[in-house]
């Protein structure tokens, strides 16, 4: 029971830190960088590194919600940003469709292998990035691929706007009000109990895998209009922006019905503040990773978990 | 004199938990070679009292006097050193270590020799302990996890009686065991009452704490209410001051009458399943079919098979209408209800709020589109919640906070609201207060009045002869005998067809 107080106010804190660190972020580097961070250029550049962000958080959500946490999808994007760009040479027009059935069936594989055959999320997926990471190679002949050029001109602000606004609003809807994501969310609190009461377990935590793949094969699509090349670097800092995003906007790792959308929206706000911060502050991709991989630890430390949580009579 | 008997004493003992305060000035006093039981309603403030004596919390406010001393503990390790030790209501063993390992955690020490543990000393070591206590049936060297829930709790005991106590605290052990379980711990509370040492025994059986103890002590909501001896024990006037009003003596049905109905609704064909052997049976509309037997005999797993939950080696369950179960997915589509044993791992998502909990199983009929609206699931749970009389701070609260006869009411609300037919009902009073208990005898009733068919499996044989219409008894995960419902049928009578 006194597991259930320090919780009870555990809870309340997990509800404002996440406003709490978005508020920390814009205050310090607003500071340190002069207000800079507020010019119109600087918009500009956090509207496209959180496009990413918010795209991958809003599937990743589904994922969280049924205590799944999936290392794949960084190279699952390289993936299918290196497919859609073969397809582009031979017609820019196969570039989007190719984009999602590659990520869609990734993901799926993975899912399958997770559902199926009983391993851990974790490990499938971690297994699932290495044999990517190799993959993107050989799809990439070991090189850059170019785009054709006229596709450069398809990432328009109305475009980014378009994606952006549908992720979130489908996003909200499904995970708050939709049977999918409220069954997602009961799966998360105690899978055995969600089985005996008819749900198909299975069946949900695959959907959310193609569900995550489809999303992460359109940001590949937009990396490829939006840099022109494919390499098996692209997609490299997305796994560690979107799995801080999930953590700083305070979703459990081990699922269930504290999972919020408004968790995804704030998250993923604070890391492209701190991502374009950072840029502008002048600290390298390397230099980066290393602060995302320090805040990563930091939010796992102090994130909810209900698996510590002693349920007593 | 007196303070010389006098082992414990307890005084003006306050514990709260946030709001709620689980204990109210209550004192307490133990004699040498006293038994006293502990009674009183889920939430009445028991397990918090004795885990308070056994150092396993703290209290707010409060003395505690072992043998007219103070004393402070630290911890439940210093509180087992000076001879209070604790078999607690929940699981407190390690599944992955051996039996010797378990009764000797922590004091490894013992046994090692140069940093090198002598398993064979342990092993030997755990085998006197556990035939100390008369498990001399459970291995040493087996690995726990091979050993039934009974003989893991025997290990417990075995675990608390090497330490060789003086006050021994047990709480709601006997809810988990059969009857052989029962008498190993009533053989050694008669052991320790004999050498001038005590025990303070928590259960919510009425006769069975009126057999074994000395002294009953009432508590209700955290008071101290009354403490009978053994010249007053009366299981009429227990009730009354457990509850603070009168309950009626006889909560099982009155009726005499068995089903009549011969519409077969849920069969069962030769099915084997792990414990279960070849076994079959039919379930008929309107009918409180008793399942009874030994903690292991089978019937839990009947349950589980009979819901799809798990499926048999061999054999088949079907609908009335001969469509298969093989999942639970498919037990729902022909509006079948379980309540597991394992309530709260199996049947609730305790993580979950109350309304989450009510609606799971209902969201198809909930459901706008591809959308739930939170005024049609608030509008289900008042009215289901209501039915059963839920007593909650609202539909958002979670099931967790909640003590286990509500939990087990939200359970049976999600399935009323689900609109089964078929309940089956897996130990649904189990460590539940009487007037919970009542309620659910009385919505048994109820279904079966509308029609509607229950499979009750029970370990309280006199709650299966109460309430069922035909009792099965198994043995051995086979049917050892079928009895109709009838006025002189008694437990006596059945016990000779479970052991």
């Amino acid at each position: 029971m006194e597991k259930i107080k320090a919780n009870a106010t555990k809870v309340d804190f997990q509800k404002i830190f996440p406003f709490l660190g978005l508020a920390a972020v814009l205050i310090f580097f607003g500071i340190f960088s002069g207000g800079r961070l507020f010019t119109a250029q600087n918009m500009k550049a956090i509207l496209n590194d959180g496009l990413y962000i918010i795209v991958g958080a809003s599937g990743y959500a589904f994922l969280f919600a049924m205590g799944i946490l999936d290392f794949s999808i960084g190279a699952n994007m390289a993936v299918s940003c290196a497919v859609a760009c073969l397809a582009a040479k031979v017609n820019p027009w196969l570039a989007l469709p190719a984009a999602l059935l590659t990520g869609m069936l990734i993901s799926g594989i993975l899912g399958l292998v997770h559902v199926k055959a009983h391993v851990d999320a974790f490990i499938t997926t971690l297994a699932g990035q290495f044999i990517l990471n190799g993959l993107v190679l050989i799809v990439l002949d070991n090189s850059v691929q170019q785009a054709p050029l006229e596709m450069l001109k398809w990432f328009t602000l109305p475009l980014k706007l378009m994606i952006l606004i549908g992720c979130l609003g489908a996003g909200y809807m499904m995970l708050e009000h939709g049977v999918y994501g409220k069954t997602g969310k009961l799966i998360g609190s105690c899978p055995e109990a969600a089985r005996q009461t008819g749900i198909n377990v299975g069946r949900y935590k695959l959907t959310a895998f193609v569900i995550m793949g489809a999303l992460v094969g359109l940001l590949g699509f937009v990396s490829l209009i939006r840099t022109g090349t494919a390499s098996s670097k692209t997609g490299s800092t997305l796994m560690m922006n979107v799995l801080n995003a999930a953590l700083l906007g305070g979703l459990p790792m081990s699922g269930g019905p504290t999972t919020k959308f408004r968790g995804v929206i704030v998250g993923s706000l604070t890391m492209a503040f701190l991502t374009s911060g950072m840029t502008i502050m002048g600290y390298n991709v390397n230099t980066q990773q290393i602060v995302k991989g320090l805040i990563f630890l930091i939010a796992i430390s102090i994130s909810f978990d209900r698996k510590n949580m002693k349920v007593i009579k | 004199m007196e303070q010389e008997k006098l082992l414990l004493k307890v005084e003006d003992m306050y514990k709260s938990f946030g709001i709620t305060k689980a204990l109210k000035g209550v004192s307490l006093s133990l004699r040498r070679g006293q038994i006293l039981g502990l009674i009183g309603e889920n939430g009445s403030g028991k397990s918090t009292l004795t885990s308070i004596v056994a150092a396993i919390q703290k209290a707010d406010a409060g003395k505690i006097y072992l043998e007219g001393e103070l004393c402070e503990f630290q911890n439940s390790v210093e509180a087992n050193e000076k001879g209070v030790c604790m078999i607690l209501q929940e699981k407190g063993t390690f599944d992955a270590l051996t039996v010797a390992k378990n009764i000797f955690v922590g004091k490894e020490s013992m046994f090692c020799k140069g940093g090198v543990l002598n398993n064979r000393a342990m092993n030997e070591a755990a085998q006197k302990a556990l035939n100390a206590v008369g498990a001399d049936y459970i291995k040493a060297a087996a690995p726990l996890a091979s050993l039934n829930f009974e003989d893991r709790k025997l290990v417990e005991v075995a675990r608390a009686m090497y330490l060789n106590p003086k006050i021994l605290i047990i709480d709601e052990t006997t809810t988990a065991l059969s009857r052989n379980g029962r008498d190993i711990l009533y053989q050694i509370m008669k052991r320790m009452k004999g050498e001038g040492r005590s025990v303070i025994f928590i259960s919510h059986d009425i006769d069975e704490l009126m057999e074994v103890c000395d002294t009953l002590t009432i508590l209700r909501d955290g008071v101290y209410i009354d403490t009978l001896e053994k010249e007053q024990f009366d299981a009429a006037l227990v009730r009354r001051l457990m509850v603070g009003r009168e309950v009626s003596e006889d909560y099982y049905r009155s009726d005499t009458q068995s089903c009549k109905n011969e519409e077969v609704v849920l069969r069962m064909e030769h099915v084997t399943a792990k414990e279960l052997k070849d076994v079959s049976f039919e379930l008929h509309r309107g009918e409180i079919l008793g399942f009874g037997g030994l903690a292991d005999c089978g019937m839990h797993i009947l349950g589980s098979v009979a819901y799809g939950n798990m499926e048999p080696d061999l054999g088949k369950v079907t609908a009335g209408d001969g469509t298969p179960i093989r999942s639970p997915k498919e037990a729902m589509n022909r509006r079948i209800a379980y309540i597991s044993k394992n309530r709260d791992q199996e049947s609730l998502m305790v993580a979950s709020s109350i309304r989450d909990n009510i609606c799971s199983a209902s969201y198809a009929k909930l459901a706008k589109g591809p959308f739930i609206w939170e005024k049609a699931q608030n509008e289900f749970v008042d009215k289901w919640a209501g039915v059963l009389e839920v007593k909650m701070q609202g539909p958002g609260q979670y099931v967790m906070e909640l003590s286990g006869g509500n939990k087990q009411k939200v359970a049976l609300a999600k399935w009323l609201g689900f609109g089964a037919d078929i309940f089956i009902l897996d130990c649904p009073t189990r460590g539940i207060d009487i007037g919970v208990k009542s309620n659910i005898y009385a919505l048994m009733q109820e279904l079966r009045s509308q029609n509607k068919s229950i499979i009750l499996i029970s370990e309280e044989l006199p709650e299966v002869i109460g309430m069922s219409d035909r009792t099965i008894i198994l043995k051995d995960g086979r049917i050892s005998g079928e009895f109709v419902r009838e006025q002189n049928l008694t437990e006596t009578m059945l016990i000779d067809y479970m052991v």
